[in-house]
């Protein structure tokens, strides 16, 4: 699929990024726990992660982060823009082998900056937010 | 209100030995979080982009991490909690074949209530810089703990 | 004629919020239709700032704004509204287990009201309190709708509310910009002043409503096919 390539002028207050829904098995979270060296029981293992007080195995946040991160990059595809900044909040563990939503909205747009600010989340079956964020991206100045 | 020694505030408590970036690391990362994005993943469409070469997602920075005695150095209220989220600022891309440092320091301590109940906050702001002394990212972690 | 206020919400004073006040009247207008939201009332956490003027942005946007703060005691959290230099002289807004009997009996007699939030939330809600002490006295109404309410919440809220007796509020506690208005108060009473709220919400009618969308079911997605 041919990726996006928007202009700073061509993005309006409002506009949405996603919702893309993604099934976040447990197959996956272990490899992202794998690789980034946080192989831990709360993070790979059901039986390790309740004897921590965690109801099964969970999400690192790191990972979510990366998940929303992405779906601005993939917001931006090949517009010349960079993703300079994300904030993130973890609300509620997210709990793998469940889908999950990403989604965002622009909130804001800085002429002189020529940036644009999103607010961007992860939302589960029941449309509970456990992850909220808020990202900015930086379109070329020339 | 919390007490703690009002020195940490604003003092590098660690540097972190370089950490080696390989390719191998940048695939299995876009592996893990489903992310080809061509920057990221093709090496020919790379070498037309913006940065000339394969870059790693943004999001790849806050996985550098603090030395095993980490937890030593900041302040703890009560029993260790979780990771309560992160600000980061991504200032310069992350290549393979760069290395990464960290410096850490502790940025704020706040005390607040929520779900959970009673929380303190601790924030540690570490920057990343490459093998160039370029500052590649600024990375917030606000921990909670639970007094 | 009616008044529709979202009365919990955050700006970036509050510190786990990334909401500029401008970029949250900007949403309203824009969302005008789905959310038709007379004013707002920022509520910051635990703090009260006297200071700040707002009536450049209300005059832009033709959205009131009004200021209140929530605050922390042993009986959960609690939007207060009509603060006076009194009442900050009175009570350390920045103390985290303020005395609920207290601080609603005296911010009463000094002019304002006391509004218990989020009642509904398991451990530390209104209600789980008073699963383990005496109930409070004097509580004029508490927040029934609340946007950040998980599953069951705001259930549990109107139920209490009701056996206790007490009014109903809604807020979109709000920390995202695009969050705000999705749960408010309607008035039956015009508001358009501090002043005005702490009457209305004292002795006047008013019922809490949800701007929510109603969540189209998920499909079923695929996982990402890992090594």
């Amino acid at each position: 699929m041919p990726q996006p390539q928007r202009s700073y002028h061509d993005i309006k207050i409002g506009e949405a990024l996603g919702p893309e829904e993604m099934f976040l098995s447990k197959d996956q979270v272990r490899a992202y726990a794998r690789t980034t060296g946080m192989w831990v029981p709360r993070f790979t293992d059901d039986e390790g992660a309740r004897k921590e007080g965690l109801p099964g195995m969970i999400t690192p946040g790191n990972m979510s982060l990366a998940l929303l991160s992405k779906l601005v990059t993939d917001w931006i595809g090949a517009s010349d823009a960079q993703l300079v900044r994300v904030g993130t909040t973890y609300r509620q563990p997210v709990l793998p082998e469940h889908t999950i939503v990403l989604q965002g909205y622009i909130t804001n747009t800085n002429d002189a900056e020529r940036t644009a600010e999103m607010d961007i989340w992860i939302e589960n079956e029941d449309a509970e937010k456990l992850v909220i964020g808020t990202a900015t991206v930086q379109f070329a100045k020339s | 209100m919390v007490d703690y020694d009002p020195n940490l505030i604003g003092r590098v408590f660690e540097v972190t030995d370089p950490v080696p970036v390989t390719a191998q690391m940048v695939a299995e990362f876009c592996q893990a979080t489903g992310d080809s994005g061509p920057l990221y993943t093709d090496e020919e469409a790379a070498k037309h982009g913006p940065y000339g070469t394969i870059v790693a997602p943004p999001s790849f920075a806050v996985t550098f991490r603090n030395g095993r005695q980490f937890f030593e150095y900041i302040p703890r209220f009560g029993r260790q909690g979780f990771d309560a989220g992160k600000d980061v600022e991504f200032a310069a891309p992350i290549r393979p074949g760069d290395t990464i440092t960290l410096s850490s320091y502790v940025k704020e301590i706040y005390e607040k209530t929520g779900r959970t109940g009673s929380m303190v906050f601790v924030v540690v702001r570490s920057t990343l810089k490459n093998q160039d002394d370029e500052v590649v990212a600024h990375v917030d972690h606000r921990f909670m703990n639970r007094p | 004629m009616s008044t529709i206020l979202d009365l919990h919400s955050h700006s970036e004073a509050s510190e786990d919020s990334r909401a500029p006040l401008e970029a949250y009247l900007n949403w309203l207008k824009l969302r005008r239709t789905e959310r038709p939201v007379d004013g707002i009332v920022l509520t910051e956490h635990r703090q009260f700032d006297k200071n700040a003027d707002y009536r450049a942005l209300e005059d832009k946007f033709s959205i009131l704004v009004l200021k209140a703060s929530e605050v922390e005691t042993d009986y959960g959290h609690m939007l207060v509204f009509g603060v006076t230099d009194e009442m900050t002289r009175r009570f350390d807004f920045a103390n985290v287990h303020l005395p609920a009997q207290v601080v609603i009996d005296e911010i009463a007699h000094m002019g304002g009201v006391v509004i218990p939030c989020h009642p509904g939330r398991p451990n530390v809600g209104l209600f789980e309190h008073y699963s383990k002490k005496p109930s409070l006295e004097n509580v004029a109404a508490v927040e029934v709708y609340n946007g950040g309410s998980r599953k069951g919440e705001d259930e549990r809220s109107l139920q209490l509310a009701e056996r206790f007796g007490y009014g109903e509020i809604g807020g979109s506690d709000s920390h995202l910009v695009s969050l705000i208005g999705l749960c408010a108060t309607r008035f039956e009473g015009d508001v358009r002043t501090i002043e005005d709220l702490v009457t209305e919400l004292k002795g006047g009618a008013y019922g809490p409503v949800d701007f929510r969308p109603r969540r189209k079911p998920v499909q079923h997605a695929v996982a990402v096919e890992v090594k």
